[in-house]
């Protein structure tokens, strides 16, 4: 009900905005709209892709960008028509659930370009792109690992989709390889956004004996949990580190401008048209700048837990090194492009079944489907393959 | 034994809005007005106490006790529109505050956008708020069957009419009836955005102020009874992730729980014929003359 309101209100600021557009200087600006799940103060998902937005506006002048918020999953298409009545080139649908609308919304719209994120299904006029943490995740695990004294690690998880499995077990398998006692215990709250959810479901892992807590709700109440009660905690998609800077020890912080400036350059300059986009598939890592690692821009990790992670030790290939040292390592390796990969065979699920062989890494489109959990993880997970 | 200890002070932090926002309906609902508004009086709660115990987010340029006044202020205001609609207009009270429920969220949400994004350091402690709402409801149980002035909120509930006869002031009751529901759901929502957060975001009363409505009629319009109601729902919201992945029950149950019960006690209520515990003329505008 709350976003009938919200539609109404935005739809009346969008035919303020519009016509405001065409009484002003018809400089044939290219129009990028956005369609975001939550509304843009979350302090998450949606407020980094809002921040991503107007990055973009400020790096290229010939760009003008709309949005529209608090959308809910399934609902995209009303939206999608309304931001094509009002003059929407590119369109930007930025949840999971936003999927099936947007293919539905690409045939519709064949001038369109459309760019779909999280998801796999695209079309000629609809690109996929995605900046994914597993990466980060898995560093941020060596570092929970090595921190935690009770051997249990809190993981507040949203749902049991395949992203979610991926960036839990990668978490988990850098926990486990900085402290192979350790466990990630994990509590669902299915939703994407429900700060109050977050709060019990923190508790509750805190009082399970979590002394560690990471959460991949979209608000900062995870962050301010784990402060209330001293644990040590970690920013979740954005800089988190005001919230509690005695606890935030690090995070994975999201750069989507990066993929917005690179993918509306190249619609500008024509590489991109609504031909030939079948194929567009952006998964952007460390490597492309599109995520960071830490507890705030540019501060992998907070001061004040940099001792502790240089006497905590490792074991990497036989030797022995601190495990500061081997996330910093490994950061920078990910970072110019490396050949280290988290998701490396051999890798078991956690009921013993070889899910990565030997040698060999997981591909995106494993990466994208993948409904086991890594060994470590503790707790009810749906969907997850006896076999 | 710590186990129950730590679930039911989690209860009684969860349980706290709850108990606050429902002893605000159950007052303005027994002398016969309903408000579905209470998640959007919750939501400009949350806002105003927010605005003003954060300032200008320097520490101490705003006040948390002023907070609190600001928010229980903004609920009651918001409360006294309803209030204006429904008793003096006579519209149809679900409608009004439905519609106050989205105006509330909406408005809320407009207004809070320059505060998202920001903690808020030194918030008050959780306690007063608990244990003051669990005196209070105790004072309105007494108050309501025990003194003259809350037999005469009663009276206006279940026979307006025969009240009037009497010469009080039906209307003028009713007003202070929804005012006082209205700024304890913005008291409520203060205690989101100050204490159990801290700090403001669009949307975040999640279904608080619906669970508050429900509570009414779970717990019969009894003060009393909504202590254990409010502490009884914050048990099963806090218990669906303590027991998550411990039983074979799945986790979407315990979720649903709190309203699957709504509804089992109201289909016995039914069935009984005991939805006789709401008051008489809950939810019907009293129009002088008219019977």
């Amino acid at each position: 009900m709350k976003n009938t309101t919200k539609k109404l209100l935005t739809a009346a600021l969008a035919l303020t905005a519009a016509a405001a557009t065409q009484a002003g200087a018809q400089d044939a600006k290219l129009k990028a709209c956005f369609i975001y799940v939550g509304p843009t103060g979350d302090i998450g998902w949606s407020y980094a892709h809002d921040q991503g937005r107007k990055a973009a506006e400020k790096a290229l002048p010939w760009l003008e960008t709309q949005y529209v918020e608090s959308v809910p999953e399934g609902q995209a298409l009303p939206a999608i028509d309304r931001l094509a009545k009002n003059g929407c080139k590119v369109i930007f649908t930025t949840s999971f659930g936003y999927m099936d609308d947007t293919v539905a919304a690409a045939k519709k719209y064949p001038d369109i370009i459309f760019a779909h994120n999280a998801g796999f299904k695209r079309a000629p006029n609809l690109a996929t792109y995605m900046a994914d943490f597993y990466q980060v995740y898995y560093l941020n695990g060596l570092v929970a690992g090595a921190l935690t004294k009770s051997g249990k690690v809190g993981f507040v998880g949203t749902y049991p989709i395949p992203e979610l499995k991926r960036h839990l077990s990668a978490f988990a398998l850098g926990v486990k390889a900085a402290n192979p006692k350790a466990t990630v215990n994990v509590k669902w709250i299915n939703s994407w956004f429900d700060p109050a959810k977050t709060r019990e479901a923190s508790e509750a892992l805190i009082s399970e004996g979590a002394d560690v807590l990471s959460s991949a709700e979209d608000s900062a109440t995870g962050v301010q949990t784990a402060g209330a009660k001293n644990i040590t905690t970690f920013s979740h998609y954005n800089p988190m580190l005001r919230f509690s800077p005695g606890n935030v020890v690090s995070g994975h912080i999201v750069h989507w401008d990066k993929i917005y400036i690179d993918f509306l350059t190249k619609v500008h300059n024509g590489t991109y048209t609504n031909k030939n986009l079948a194929n567009v598939d952006y998964w952007w890592l460390l490597s492309k700048g599109a995520v960071e690692m830490g507890a705030d821009m540019g501060m992998p990790i907070n001061a004040k837990f940099v001792p502790q992670l240089k006497a905590a030790k490792m074991t990497v290939g036989g030797k022995t090194v601190s495990v500061y040292d081997r996330v910093m390592a490994l950061e920078a390796e990910m970072s110019k492009g490396g050949k280290f990969d988290p998701f490396t065979g051999p890798i078991k699920d956690r009921n013993g079944v070889l899910r990565v062989p030997a040698g060999k890494t997981m591909s995106i489109a494993d990466l994208n489907s993948m409904s086991w959990v890594a060994p470590g993880v503790v707790g009810q997970v749906a969907d997850e393959p006896k076999k | 034994m710590d186990e129950l200890i730590s679930a039911l002070l989690r209860a009684l932090a969860f349980g706290t809005p709850l108990l606050l926002a429902s002893l605000g309906a159950v007052i303005n609902e027994r002398a016969g007005v309903v408000n579905l508004g209470v998640e959007g009086m919750m939501a400009l709660g949350a806002l105003a106490g927010f605005a003003v115990a954060y300032g200008d987010g320097s520490p101490g340029s705003g006040s948390v006790w002023l907070g609190i006044l600001a928010a229980m202020a903004a609920g009651g205001l918001a409360a006294l529109l309803h209030a204006f609609v429904t008793i003096t207009l006579r519209a149809n009270q679900f409608v009004s505050g439905l519609s106050l429920s989205l105006l509330g969220l909406g408005v809320a949400g407009l207004l809070g956008k320059k505060y998202e994004g920001f903690p808020l350091f030194g918030q008050p402690n959780q306690w007063p708020f608990t244990i003051g709402a669990i005196v209070l409801a105790l004072l309105l149980a007494f108050w309501l069957t025990s003194t003259r002035a809350g037999l005469t909120l009663r009276s206006v509930g279940e026979n307006p009419a025969a009240a009037d006869v009497l010469g009080l002031n039906v209307n003028l009751i009713r007003y202070g009836a929804v005012a006082f529901g209205g700024a304890m759901a913005g008291l409520a929502g203060a205690y989101l955005s100050l204490v159990y957060r801290p700090s403001w975001t669009d949307g975040m009363t999640a279904g608080l102020g619906w669970i508050a409505v429900a509570l009414v009629i779970f717990v019969g319009w009894n003060p009393l009874r909504a202590i254990f109601g409010s502490v009884f729902f914050g048990l099963l919201y806090y218990l669906q992730f303590r027991l998550q992945g411990k039983t074979f029950i799945p986790t979407e149950f315990f979720g649903a729980m709190p309203y699957l019960l709504v509804i089992v006690v109201l289909a016995f209520a039914g069935l009984r014929g005991q939805q006789g515990a709401a008051p008489e003329a809950l939810g019907r505008p009293y129009n002088r003359g008219e019977r």
